[in-house]
């Protein structure tokens, strides 16, 4: 689209990204422990600035549960109504070790590249 | 005091209500456990801001209309139902559905209507052959290269390429279509990139 001026496009671009690592984001926000959405939400916004709308999490948690990737359960909390918290079955665990994987060696073949670009080297 | 917990905001209900109205085809149990997250979701948030209102207000923003929500909770199941199934009619429905959120959606779409379009009109030929001999692939003379599957409008000025193999290479072509585009669309619905992931756009900023 020539059409967009270059600040909205690379803020299109942006937003292309970060969805693109949602799924993988969301996984492993649950790595080490069992988390309900809200506070999957602000493991999300603290740890990597993705911050996504509660109505895009909630659907796509129920999707990764009907893939198998997740598992969930009702518990009562304190606060006088119980929670659903979500952990990462066997299936998911593979999964999401999978996606960091081929994250961590995208990542750094293109730090690489970008290197020059962001070291302020002229040629 | 009354702990703010029990005070049951009138825009949580009315939000819920909505919400369950609008999940009206989804199999009830899921729709109960849908409805007690979000409530779930709402008074958790209400519950940890100074400003009660304010939070609610931003939550059910971010939730975007109940409509929408539905429809996202929907599309997700589709979607995650047709990357592993074979029928045209499930993977034409979800194409349709995700045509409505962006131009991927869109491309599949056309791409299941042409396909599987292509796949029913050769089927249908094969069908009309037994009862009408003038069904055949017919190549123009004149004009050199016109194609035609079906009867011609000017037999005299075509023939027919194939004969008595008619019936089963085109059966042959059009199961290809089929299983091709069933193929191709499993595969664009597999690979996409959580494409339902857009943005709530009232939101404003760079919430995804």
């Amino acid at each position: 689209m020539a059409i967009n001026g270059n600040g909205e496009r690379g803020q299109n671009w942006e937003a292309q990204l970060r969805k693109g690592c949602l799924e993988m984001a969301i996984l492993a926000t649950m790595w080490q422990s069992r988390l309900y959405g809200l506070e999957i939400l602000r493991e999300l916004a603290g740890k990597s600035q993705l911050e996504i709308a509660e109505g895009t999490l909630y659907p796509i948690l129920g999707r990764l549960k009907a893939e198998g990737l997740l598992q969930s359960e009702w518990v009562e909390a304190e606060a006088g109504h119980p929670r659903k918290y979500y952990w990462l079955t066997a299936a998911g665990r593979l999964r999401v070790r999978e996606m960091a994987g081929a994250w961590n060696e995208f990542a750094a073949k293109l730090a690489a590249l970008v290197e020059p670009v962001t070291g302020g080297k002229e040629r | 005091m009354i702990a703010s917990t029990q005070v049951v905001d009138v825009r949580i209900e009315q939000y819920l209500n909505r919400l369950e109205a609008a999940l009206a085809g989804v199999e009830s149990g899921q729709r109960e456990d849908i409805l007690r997250e979000i409530r779930a979701h709402l008074l958790d948030s209400a519950a940890s801001a100074a400003d009660r209102d304010g939070a609610v207000d931003r939550v059910l923003r971010m939730l975007g209309s109940p409509e929408e929500l539905a429809e996202r909770y929907s599309t997700e199941c589709l979607l995650q139902r047709a990357g592993r199934s074979v029928s045209p009619w499930l993977l034409l429905r979800t194409c349709w559905r995700w045509a409505m959120l962006g131009t991927k959606g869109m491309l599949a779409f056309f791409l299941a209507l042409i396909g599987y379009g292509t796949a029913l009109v050769l089927t249908v030929s094969i069908f009309m052959k037994p009862f009408d001999s003038a069904v055949g692939l017919w190549l123009g003379v004149g004009k050199c290269c016109t194609l035609q599957v079906g009867t011609p409008d000017h037999p005299e000025r075509m023939h027919e390429l194939l004969g008595q193999w008619f019936v089963p290479v085109i059966a042959v072509v059009a199961f290809g279509a089929a299983i091709g585009t069933t193929r191709a669309l499993r595969w664009m619905i597999r690979s996409r990139t959580s494409s339902l992931t857009d943005p709530v756009m009232q939101t404003g900023r760079s919430a995804i």
